[in-house]
């Protein structure tokens, strides 16, 4: 288990380093002079030079990267050049927003899908059934940006029951928090919710027709127990969905934010794409890796409790 | 000041959703008027370190905290907040301020000369609010309540600037603290709460009891939602969650189903900047008949109704409609007459038209098929060479024209040296000095001052269009939505009016 788990924190560390030089040095190729998009319309070239200096750029791209990545090991990004504010300071203001939001839709996700998934994959072919592929087949058609829109609508505009934009800290109020995350996160959670739904009804018929399933019940165990078990041995596939959903939510958080106005990271890589604003791109990158990293090696844990074989890999 | 391009797309389905709904509406206002401002501006602030925003966008966020020496009128003309009145050498290189002593930084500190001269210095190393200081050599107190600004040569465009937003005083202890990007200190109406504002998503502010201006800042409460999407923005407005908002022209008609105030002015202009008069690069483009051809072949009035949802005035001219300089004979010297634009193409041998390369960025895109149809029809070859936005300003300028979206300014000698005279992004080479005719109006501008200076500016104006200068297809608008008892009034310059422009009533 030990070594398991090393090879995976040593993996992560590896695509951690890749990723994170290709972002530097594509983002650098990317954007030529990004003084030019700093300072806007009116500048001298002395201006021009002197924010080159302070912001590093008259530098070798070489010595910028050094420098950058030996601050960046110790946990230090460095500053924003659009409000020369520290990256990892925003970072930290921006990013309980994001995750906020998808660990909400996860956990719908989790919940609703789950209970579907089992009680479709129970009743195979029964109208519930019937009823949640037909569902599934809807919401997988319907643009998530339209169907966030409809929820604001809804909601937000017509009923007044959730703010249509905004976000409320929980440290001012848990219930405004609730309702500022709530339409957000249903807004992402529905496309995933079918999806760990479908998967794991199949996954439920397949191990409901295993042979150890029908000796569970010839000994005469109770329902509830048996469901269990089979819950036990269908979840892996969906788990791995559920995993795998986590970092696409974090992307898709992109347009959920700009639709609820939400200062998250998905609004940050936004901005600071527009204006070349490489610091920050750079720490977005980091801790975006830093986060799918954690997501895959909390789920081959996951995996690995569920099911021993999956350890010795 | 940044120049941004203001493109603005609304995705089809989105108005289609939103068309739908009928629902919200306004509150009515209180007995007395609305007292509480709750702003949806479309960008977040940059910094609250006066020396780093930007004065497009951040002029509400600003306005509420810090007082400026200067403001701007209606006209963008520079008017008197804490500098009371303002005197020009005769030689125009030394400017004198009288300033106000009744008023208080949120720190306890005075405002007085120094505080004034500590400010001004930082602008002046700010990086970006050194714009409106680049010919400022010094900065001195005179006495307790006025300052002497010294200049190496004349600037027009310096006093029109501060009062633009560059002229935002600061406490002398939080300049010095270096800590204003996150906790302004001015002597602004109003003072940030930063216990109940969330950075990046809404920001609540405080009025402060006894401002000596309290009368211009009627709203006891004010709040501002930095909202990117211009959807959320409008839904934000339905829900009544925000009172004035910079709108979508997209959504004109519900905002008149709402009863909602509309204003709008034009705020930038749309065509073709031409970089190379002289045809060094591209041959045709130094030939007057061939940049004529390019004006007559773009159908203004089409364009602005296909793209810009007609929110917009149809022009030629680079100087905003109804603002100094601006010459309404001129409006009909390039009408949209195709045949023309043939003959004269013809004219100056090119009937079979010419090949170029030409910059292109996903927010330009909106106007790349009328240009490609029309350079169809006139036989150009154009290759689009494509590039993200932040390349686009610093690639564009390369070419020998390129699509745009420049922003105005309502003060005339600052469209001089924006749009004509001065290096700019969009301008980094400026050829004015190349055709006499242009260079001894520009000298005359550069000497006069007053109603002579304005009639050579409108002069200069007439030249420009003679000489096919840009081919402007129309001047956009910004426009605001404001529930009732809220007016705004908008600002050529200002892509958001600082809050002294929107009043109750």
């Amino acid at each position: 288990m030990i070594w398991f788990t090393a090879k995976r924190l040593l993996s992560g560390v590896v695509l951690l380093v890749l990723v994170s030089v290709g972002t530097f040095f594509l983002a650098h190729l990317a954007i030529s002079d990004p003084t030019v998009n700093l300072l806007g319309g009116t500048y001298t070239p002395e201006q021009q030079a002197a924010l080159a200096h302070k912001i590093g750029t008259d530098r070798p791209l070489l010595v910028q990267f050094g420098d950058w990545a030996s601050h960046a090991v110790r946990g230090d990004f460095g500053t924003s050049w659009r409000n020369f504010q520290s990256v990892g300071d925003q970072l930290a203001l921006k990013l309980p927003v994001t995750l906020s939001v998808v660990t909400f839709a996860i956990l719908i996700t989790a919940i609703v899908g789950t209970a579907f998934g089992l009680i479709a994959g129970l009743r195979p072919g029964s109208i519930f059934d019937r009823v949640i592929k037909a569902v599934s087949v809807v919401l997988f058609a319907l643009p998530g940006f339209w169907v966030s829109l409809v929820l604001v609508i809804w909601f937000a505009v017509q009923l007044k029951w959730f703010p249509a934009v905004g976000y409320v800290q929980p440290t001012q109020s848990i219930d405004g928090w609730l309702r500022s995350i709530t339409l957000p996160a249903v807004s992402l959670a529905l496309g995933a919710i079918v999806a760990i739904a479908e998967q794991l009804r199949n996954a439920v018929i397949a191990v409901d027709r295993q042979d150890y399933v029908r000796t569970l019940r010839s000994r005469g165990l109770s329902r509830a127990r048996v469901t269990v078990h089979i819950l036990r041995n269908a979840s892996p596939a969906a788990l791995t969905v559920l995993a795998l959903m986590f970092v696409g939510l974090l992307s898709g958080a992109i347009v959920v934010e700009a639709i609820f106005s939400l200062p998250g990271i998905g609004q940050l890589t936004n901005s600071s794409s527009q204006i070349g604003d490489i610091p920050m791109l750079l720490g977005i990158t980091v801790i975006s890796i830093v986060f799918v990293v954690i997501v895959n090696f909390l789920l081959d844990l996951a995996l690995g409790f569920l099911n021993p074989k999956a350890r010795v890999r | 000041m940044k120049r941004t391009p203001l493109a603005v797309a609304l995705a089809a389905s989105a108005a289609l959703a939103l068309s739908a709904c009928t629902g919200g509406g306004t509150d009515a206002p209180a007995e007395g008027g609305v007292t509480d401002l709750n702003i949806g501006n479309f960008l977040d602030v940059t910094s609250w370190d006066p020396s780093l925003a930007d004065i497009g966008f951040d002029g509400p966020y600003l306005s509420a905290v810090y007082d400026p020496l200067l403001a701007l009128d209606e006209d963008g003309n520079p008017t008197p907040v804490l500098a009371t009145d303002w005197t020009v050498s005769d030689d125009f290189l030394t400017v004198t301020m009288n300033l106000r002593t009744d008023a208080v930084f949120s720190d306890g500190e005075k405002f007085d000369a120094d505080a004034a001269v500590a400010s001004l210095n930082y602008l002046k190393d700010g990086a970006r609010s050194s714009e409106a200081y680049l010919n400022v050599t010094s900065v001195t107190a005179v006495d307790e309540d006025t300052i002497e600004i010294d200049l190496s040569k004349r600037d027009d465009t310096m006093l029109y600037l501060m009062g633009l937003g560059r002229s935002y005083m600061m406490a002398p202890d939080a300049i010095a603290a270096g800590t204003l990007a996150t906790e302004p200190v001015g002597s602004g109406p109003y003072t940030l709460d930063a216990d109940t504002s969330v950075v990046g998503a809404e920001y609540h502010f405080d009025k402060v009891a006894d401002h000596w201006d309290a009368a211009t800042y009627p709203f006891t409460g004010l709040s501002i939602y930095p909202i990117l999407d211009a959807t959320a923005r409008h839904n934000a407005m339905l829900s009544g969650q925000v009172n004035v908002n910079y709108a979508d022209p997209l959504n004109q008609d519900q905002a008149k189903e709402q009863g909602w105030n509309i204003s709008s002015k034009v705020s930038g202009w749309v065509g073709l900047q031409f970089l190379d008069h002289t045809g060094k690069d591209l041959a045709p483009l130094g030939k007057l008949e061939v940049r004529q051809a390019l004006n007559y072949a773009f159908d203004g009035a089409a364009i602005l109704q296909s793209v810009g949802a007609g929110s917009g005035e149809v022009t030629n001219q680079v100087f905003p409609v109804g603002a100094g300089g601006y010459d309404a004979s001129l409006t009909d010297a390039y009408a949209f007459n195709l045949d023309k634009a043939k003959d004269l193409l013809a004219q100056a041998g090119y009937a079979d038209g010419f090949a170029l390369h030409m910059p292109m960025s996903p927010i330009f895109q909106q106007w790349q098929p009328v240009v490609e149809q029309t350079f169809g029809e006139l036989g150009i070859d154009v290759t689009w060479d494509d590039m993200q936005m932040p390349d686009y300003q610093i690639n564009a300028p390369t070419y020998p024209m390129f699509i745009s979206f420049l922003a105005m300014d309502a003060n005339p000698q600052a469209t001089v040296a924006r749009q004509v005279t001065n290096v700019q992004w969009y301008n980094p080479k400026p050829e004015y000095a190349q055709f006499p005719e242009l260079a001894s109006i520009v000298d005359d501008i550069q000497t006069q001052t007053g109603d002579e200076q304005l009639a050579s500016i409108t002069k200069l104006n007439q030249k420009l269009t003679e000489l096919a200068w840009y081919s402007v297809w129309y001047q956009a608008n910004n426009m605001y939505y404001s529930t009732e008892g809220i007016t705004v009034t908008p600002i050529t310059g200002m892509m958001f009016p600082t809050l002294r422009y929107i009043q109750q009533g």
